[in-house]
Parts: structure tokens; C-alpha cells; sequence
């Protein structure tokens, strides 16, 4: 199947053209998936397709605006499709779900082999036209590798070993002064968003200051990171004396960011306002910055109330803990009107905010493609002064 | 730096500025148009870690060159002086803070001139366009005052005379530079560059001739002024960084113009050249070969900014 017949500017989708032959038999229905594989993305539509015997066949996936479940409808033999829109430039993650009597089960599409992976399990990718993977965030072997090697802290305030990952870049030495970040959820930003190769990448062409990273995991995340005090002195009070003291770092404010997603980005921004001034800057993603403007059903469950708390009293209050922000947000995530409504609380403050979408949703990948804007943005590299 | 007393008789300053050699390699013909014979020194401190990679250079000027590896003697200044060492990372992060405090001026200025620009296509500024631009160069002496007093600071409380590594390494260079007939400035981390010139006090004879490109092109002019319109981030505001060594007069060196400037961006290059009115805002693409006045001005036919944002060549004197 070639790139162009797949993508090609819409006429009658190819779905319509084959319901068109009238009945299928197996070797027609063959041919169509060889030739267009699935999904068929023609102009801003998708189409997902299904070969198998099933009571019900349907698109699963997170989209806010679109039906979830999708159902595909059967169109002769075997093959079921289903067709949604696509804007330009999406990247969605889905999965298919079959009923067989009473019997449902959920599986990555085998007719694609795009495939994306996070703690909870893989799930297939439906990439529209105009989406491609940052080729930054491929390995190349002309870059020059950062070394990246494991730390064990023995922490007070959790009152436990804490283990680290600590990023040092290509060419360090110790004449020169690094910024220093600090990533929630550290292990999967490595594991599911490439975050060492981005940075071996980004640092290597210039685009982002050479930088000290100390990736954190977490040990129990929704306890942890939504407004936990110990956590948070743990970064402020022992993480970041203790590489300041081992590492040549800018010992300013600016010099230091906090990083997360999700939860982890509820857990940078509350450790910057346990800890104002520390902090020069945030990186939040997907933030879950989940309100209530009256009331606490916010619809989120309980893991979400302690969020919502600490939200709805930065709101009340908003505080101005750092200097600048870089939010992003996928469009086809529930959290997107929450983060829209925060950036004009974060501006009022005076804090400068520079917040991006793009045509995405909750998941590492998306956060993996938005690295370049928000580390060029908080910690620009040198490209400035390089006249080769 | 000494002087070499094979150049103090009569002579013509000879300066040649490049445009970049990575696709087209002009050096080896400027080299040999020159006319002189013996080693050429080289400094190429602005490649850094890369300093030792000389292959390329070493053949592009005819196997003549010695390389006085400034870089190199910095992080052995470094490693061999730490009570210098201590203060000169000092500085560097209060030049840090500096620039972080000048960039933040500079956005709000610069976003000034460009507002009250757009409102002038559609209604009357009454010269807000030249004032906002003023402002802009206000905030740029700002920032060269205050950097001036860092230099100061720095120097009374490290001056380099103090430093018995500085002052090897600075005899050592003397010797190299009194036996070369050319110096080569290439390009690289313009800021790396001009911080080993400082160090080790770098003052080239006028009688010694020069061939730069790219970042060394910028360090022989007056004034040292960064840009990119095309990083991840979009066109970042042009910044004046430092004073360079001043053998060039009245120009801002802008190599790779095409490849780093918007100049297709008419407004654009207008404020940038009001901006530095008083300089030439010269552009080195791949190919350009300046041969220099006597005095360090540009020759005719130098491709130049004008103020209507245009490019426009120096007519003959």
C-alpha cells in the first residue's frame, strides 16, 4: 500500500466505492485491505476497518466530540468500517472492541501496525495527513549521547529510599553551569515519551540548552502528587539542594524547572506554590487542572478530590510561584477546558505563559511531540551564538 | 597580545571577511591572494571541544596554519588557576543575569516598535515608530553599560596580569602570532569565541593580515549582535551580545543572512537596520569575499540592510 493511495485528496471514500461492487467475497475484501491497509485516512476523514465474525464491532477511543464507542457497521462478508472526521494533523489513539453474545473484548487494530504504549497497556494510532513523528524525537546516530545513570536518595520528608534517574549531558563539564529539571512520572517520560533521545536531540542541534534532568518516579502516584506536602518538600528541600551541591548548577531560580503530566503537572505546580521562589519555571502537560466553580461534583472521581481542592484554592487565590509556564493540552481530551480556563488565572498573576494545543489526546505521545516548544521556550540552546 | 616587529613597517591593513565555508570554501583562494608566505595562525576557540578537529581547516590553508587553540588554553586556565577560575564563573553568571534582565527589557521594546509599526499603515504615529525604536537602542546601551561594569568588576578583582597560567599562555600566543604572515578567524559559538579572546587579551596587529568568516567575521567588529529568525521558537529578537575586537569599523556582521534572517521580511529588516543606524548591517551568505578598506570600512559592492528593510550594495567612495 503506498503512502499517496492512502492519503489521496477525497473523491467517494474507497469504503463507499467497494460497498458500491455490491456482494464481497473474500478475495476482493483482501485486496482492499492490502491495497489500503486501516485505517484509511483520505482528506479529513478516517476510515477504521475489521475483518471477523461479531454481534458488534466498535472504534474505542478518548476523543471528546466524537462517539465513543464509534460503531462500525457491517459492509458485506467479514468486513466491517466505520468512518469519522479527521482534522489535519490528528493523531488519535484507539482500540476495537468486538460483542459476541455476551462476550466483549478490546484489542489494538490488527490491520494496523501503529502501535503506542503507556503504563497502562498499547493502543493502536490513527495519524491524520499532516502528523508525522518529530524526527527529533527519533534516535539518530550522529547525535551525541547524554549519559543517564540511577541514584537511590534517602529521603526524610517520604521517610524511604527515593530511586532517581539523572540525565547529564553530551560534552559536561564541570566549567560550565546547567539549568536543572526536574520530570514527574520520570521513568515513563524515558519509557513512553523517548524524553533521553529528545533530549540527546534537541541539545545536539542547538535547539535546547544542555541540561541537567533528574527524572523522579513515583511510588504512589494519586497519593503523591495531587498537593502532598512531604512530596513536596522532598523536591524543594532535599532533591534540589542536594544536585546543587554535586552538580554545576545555575543555583538561581531560573535555572530550575519543574515538569509533569497529568497528575505529575498538579504535582509541579503545587510544589512551586508550597515552595515560591525556588522554582523559575514549570512545564505542565495535560495538567489536570480539574475545578468546580460551585459545588465539589466535578465528575472526576475520588482520586480527583484532592486535585480539585487544591485547584478550586489556587483559584480563589491565584499565586504567582515562578516566572513562566509552558502549558500544552491535546484538543481531544476532557482536561483541554480546564487547562484553556487556567491560562488566564496563571496570566493575571503576572506569571508569563506561554500555552500551546495540538490535535491530540492524553497520552505520552503527545506529550513526547510537544518537548521541542516547551524546553526551546524555558530553556533555549545556543543556537543564538553558533555561526559555523 | 606583543606586537610582532616583522609588521611595523609600512603597511596596509588587510582584512578579508568570508561568507561561510561549510558548502562553499573560499579560504584557500583568499589565503593565497594575500600574498604572503610563512605559517598562518589560526584561532578557532569557537568550535570548542572540536578545537583539535583541524583536518578540513589544516587542508583548505595549504597545511600553513598553527593553531594557537585558545579554547583549549582556557579549560587549562581553568583547571591550573582555581582562584581565577572562581571569579571568571562568577562573572559568567552575573552576565547571565544580565542578559536574562536585558532580554526581558528587550521583548517589551521591540514589541513596541512592531505594534505601533502595524498601527502606522492604517493611521498616524506621529514618529512613534522612530521614538520606539529609540527606546530599543536605549535599552541595548543599557545592557552594554552594565556589562562594561561586570568587565570592570572582574578585572579588579582578577585582573589577568594576577594569573602567572594567563600570563604562559599569553607569551606562548604572542610567539605563535610574531612568526605569522595571515591570522584565520573561522566561525563557531561566537560567545566562546570572544570570551578566549578576552582572556587572554587579544589585540591583533594592524599590520597582520586577517581572513574571518562566520563568528569570526562578527568578533573582529565593533559590536557583536546575535540573531535567528528561524530557531524552534520562531524569530527570536536580534540582540547586541558583546563588544568585539573593533578592527572592523561601522558594520554588524550578519553571516548566513539567508539561511538564519527573514529578508524577505521587509518591516522586519527595516527596524533591524534603523535599530543599528549607525553601523552597516552587512550580509555574509556562502560565496561573499570582503576585501576590506585600509581603514576597516566596507568596500564597495558589500551587501548591505538599508532602512526600508531592502537590500541595497555599498556604492563606491
Amino acid at each position: 500500500m503506498s503512502a499517496n493511495a492512502r492519503r489521496r485528496a477525497p473523491g467517494r471514500l474507497a469504503i463507499n466505492r467497494l460497498r458500491e461492487r455490491g456482494e464481497l467475497d473474500a478475495a476482493v475484501i483482501e485486496r482492499f485491505i492490502a491495497r489500503h491497509g486501516s485505517p484509511i485516512i483520505e482528506g479529513e476523514r478516517a476510515t477504521f476497518l475489521f475483518r471477523g465474525e461479531a454481534d458488534e464491532v466498535r472504534v474505542r477511543h478518548r476523543v471528546v466530540g466524537l462517539p465513543d464507542p464509534l460503531p462500525m457497521r457491517r459492509v458485506g462478508g467479514d468486513l466491517w468500517a466505520a468512518t469519522t472526521d479527521l482534522p489535519q494533523g490528528s493523531r488519535v489513539e484507539y482500540q476495537l472492541e468486538t460483542r459476541r453474545g455476551d462476550h466483549y473484548e478490546r484489542f489494538n487494530d490488527p490491520l494496523n501496525p501503529r502501535v503506542a504504549h503507556s503504563p497502562v497497556g498499547s493502543s493502536s494510532v490513527c495519524a491524520a495527513i499532516g502528523y508525522s513523528v518529530p524526527d527529533w524525537a527519533l534516535p539518530h546516530a550522529e547525535t551525541r549521547p547524554g549519559e543517564l545513570f540511577d541514584e537511590v536518595i534517602r529521603s526524610k520528608a517520604l521517610r524511604r529510599d527515593q530511586p532517581i534517574k539523572l540525565y547529564l549531558p553530551a560534552r559536561f563539564t564541570r566549567a560550565a553551569r546547567y539549568p536543572l529539571l526536574i520530570v514527574h512520572d520520570g521513568t515513563d517520560y524515558l519509557g513512553y515519551a523517548a524524553m533521553k533521545t529528545v533530549l540527546d536531540n534537541l541539545i545536539h542541534r542547538l535547539d535546547v540548552a544542555p541540561m541537567i534532568v533528574a527524572f523522579v518516579p513515583p511510588r504512589d502516584r494519586l497519593r503523591e502528587y495531587p498537593n502532598y506536602a512531604p512530596h513536596a518538600r522532598f523536591i524543594a528541600r532535599e532533591l534540589v539542594p542536594l544536585l546543587t551541591e554535586r552538580f554545576p548548577l545555575q543555583d538561581n531560580a531560573a535555572g530550575r524547572t519543574l515538569m509533569g503530566s497529568s497528575f505529575g503537572g498538579i504535582a509541579s505546580l503545587s510544589t512551586a506554590v508550597r515552595y515560591p521562589g525556588v522554582f523559575g519555571s514549570l512545564f505542565l502537560q495535560s495538567a489536570s487542572l480539574v475545578f468546580t466553580d460551585i459545588g465539589t461534583e466535578h465528575g472526576g472521581g475520588p482520586a480527583f478530590d484532592p486535585v480539585v481542592k487544591f485547584v478550586n484554592r489556587y483559584r480563589a487565590k491565584p499565586s504567582a510561584p515562578v516566572d513562566r509556564i509552558f502549558m500544552s493540552c491535546g484538543t481531544y481530551e476532557p482536561l483541554i477546558t480546564p487547562n484553556r480556563s487556567m491560562v488566564p488565572v496563571f496570566r493575571s498573576t503576572g506569571m508569563t505563559v506561554k500555552y500551546v494545543e495540538a490535535r491530540d489526546g492524553h497520552n505520552w505521545e503527545d506529550w513526547r511531540d510537544r518537548l521541542r516548544d516547551g524546553l526551546s521556550w524555558l530553556h533555549p540552546g545556543p543556537q543564538l551564538f553558533v555561526y559555523e | 597580545m606583543g606586537a610582532s616587529p616583522r609588521h611595523t613597517l609600512s603597511f596596509t591593513m588587510r582584512t578579508l571577511l568570508l561568507g561561510p565555508q561549510r558548502f562553499q570554501t573560499t579560504a584557500t583562494t583568499a589565503l593565497r591572494s594575500l600574498g604572503v608566505e610563512g605559517p598562518v595562525a589560526t584561532i578557532n576557540s569557537g568550535w570548542e571541544e572540536r578545537e583539535d578537529q583541524v583536518g578540513e581547516l589544516d587542508a583548505a590553508l595549504d597545511h600553513r596554519a598553527v593553531h594557537l587553540r585558545l579554547h583549549h588554553r582556557m579549560l587549562d586556565v581553568i583547571d591550573k588557576d582555581p582562584a581565577f577560575s572562581a571569579h571568571a564563573l562568577a562573572f559568567r553568571d552575573r552576565h547571565d543575569d544580565l542578559l536574562a534582565a536585558y532580554r526581558l527589557r528587550l521583548h517589551h521594546a521591540i514589541d513596541g516598535v512592531y505594534a505601533v509599526q502595524r498601527r502606522s499603515t492604517s493611521a498616524p504615529t506621529f514618529g512613534g515608530v522612530d521614538d520606539a525604536i529609540d527606546g530599543v537602542r536605549a535599552v541595548d546601551r543599557w545592557y552594554l553599560t552594565q556589562l562594561r561594569a561586570l568587565y570592570d568588576d572582574l578585572a579588579e578583582v582578577a585582573p589577568l596580569d594576577s594569573s602567572g597560567v594567563i600570563g604562559w599562555h599569553r607569551g606562548e600566543i604572542a610567539a605563535v602570532l610574531g612568526r605569522a604572515s595571515a591570522l584565520i578567524m573561522p566561525g563557531g559559538n561566537v560567545g566562546t569565541l570572544l570570551r578566549t579572546l578576552r582572556l587572554f587579551a587579544i589585540e591583533i596587529p594592524e599590520s597582520l593580515p586577517v581572513i574571518a568568516w562566520s563568528a569570526g567575521a562578527m568578533a573582529l567588529t565593533e559590536r557583536v549582535v546575535l540573531f535567528h529568525d528561524y530557531g524552534p521558537e520562531g524569530a527570536r529578537e536580534t540582540e547586541v551580545f558583546d563588544a568585539g575586537l573593533g578592527r572592523v569599523k561601522g558594520v554588524v556582521a550578519l553571516p548566513h543572512a539567508r539561511r538564519r534572517l527573514r529578508l524577505e521580511d521587509k518591516v522586519r529588516c527595516s527596524v533591524l537596520a534603523r535599530r543599528f543606524l549607525e553601523r552597516h548591517c552587512v550580509l555574509l551568505d556562502d560565496g561573499t569575499a570582503l576585501d576590506l578598506e585600509a581603514d576597516g570600512s566596507l568596500p564597495a559592492g558589500a551587501r548591505i540592510l538599508g532602512i526600508d528593510g531592502a537590500i541595497h550594495e555599498v556604492r563606491p567612495r
